[in-house]
């Protein structure tokens, strides 16, 4: 199995048909550890029970807009713990104005998608994520030893 | 020096950025073509029927309206056997919720690239509003613009109106 099919990862989007899209790009790349929310509250939950019994996630996707609490918010909670550093936050959003886009920078997204977005630029997405991962946790395996 | 602000018109640059979005969002997401009738403006009220239709407020300074995209039952569930698969039977959740992330996707790029041009837009929250055959009607003493879209011999449509307040509906008819 390649580096790429072990990934875990979750798609947070209140949008079923999103959470499905997404599903689908990421099976044709063979992953099939993905887990979904539909909402910020239900994201934050499953990101820390899946820290907590040691198999974090890889990539979380997060929707700018979802009930409860945002996307933007999910992303401030997680980047204040640097337990969650090697976690690549991904935001996936119709939220397209440059503003927003800083925002989110700002507060750490590792990527940030502008839906609509088509398979072939999601995978392209996808193999660019991956790649700041393994470099993420060579530079940080790096600087423990 | 910041950007003079635009005023929004129901003329040709409108009706290409919402032919482009939705263009986009529809083909992107959906890997379908669709293909952009004609527009349509006009004055006063008129009505959509469609069975299933995504709404947003729209304002600028001195200028109000909404925008629609309306789509019957049957475009969609043409639609989402493309995402979801064709063993999965298609919901009325389902249908409400690919509408309403169409809405979202559509309108927000139509607002993002007119503020990029200095039009200065606000949107409001989205509504979906489902029922077979029920009518879309906006009250208002504004103009309207409707484009129709063509996806695989089916028609669904884009209505869009505005009011600036205490001008003639004129004012905000452009030409297309």
């Amino acid at each position: 199995m390649s580096q790429l099919a072990q990934l875990k990862i979750l798609i947070a989007d209140d949008h079923f048909l999103v959470r499905q899209f997404v599903r689908n790009t990421l099976q044709e790349a063979k992953i099939t550890n993905i887990q979904t929310a539909a909402d910020g509250n239900e994201a934050i939950d499953l990101i820390q029970k899946a820290k907590d019994v040691k198999q974090p996630y890889d990539i979380v996707f997060l929707d700018w807009n979802m009930p409860t609490i945002s996307g933007l918010e999910v992303l401030n909670y997680f980047r204040t713990r640097p337990e969650y550093a090697e976690t690549a936050f991904v935001m996936l959003t119709a939220e397209s104005e440059q503003q927003n886009i800083m925002k989110a920078i700002k507060a750490g997204a590792t990527s940030y998608i502008i839906k609509p977005v088509s398979p072939g630029d999601l995978s392209k997405k996808l193999f660019e994520i991956h790649e700041w991962i393994k470099r993420k946790r060579q530079k940080d395996h790096a600087a423990q030893s | 020096m910041g950007l003079t602000t635009q005023n929004l018109r129901l003329d040709d640059t409108l009706s290409q950025e919402v032919t482009m979005a939705v263009v986009g969002a529809v083909q992107t997401t959906f890997s379908v073509t669709v293909a952009a009738g004609q527009p349509e403006v006009g004055r006063g009220m008129v009505s959509l029927v469609g069975d299933v239709s995504g709404v947003i407020a729209l304002v600028q300074e001195g200028l109000e309206g909404t925008m629609t995209l309306c789509m019957t039952f049957e475009t969609v569930r043409d639609l989402l056997p493309r995402i979801v698969g064709s063993s999965i039977s298609v919901t009325h959740e389902m249908t409400v919720d690919a509408v309403g992330e169409l809405t979202n996707m559509i309108f927000g790029q139509i607002k993002t690239q007119l503020n990029g041009r200095g039009y200065g837009l606000k949107l409001g929250i989205p509504s979906v509003v489902t029922g077979k055959g029920h009518f879309v009607s906006q009250f208002h003493r504004g103009s309207y613009m409707i484009i129709p879209f063509y996806l695989d011999g089916q028609l669904f449509q884009v209505h869009l109106a505005l009011y600036e307040g205490g001008k003639d509906s004129d004012s905000i008819l452009g030409s297309v």
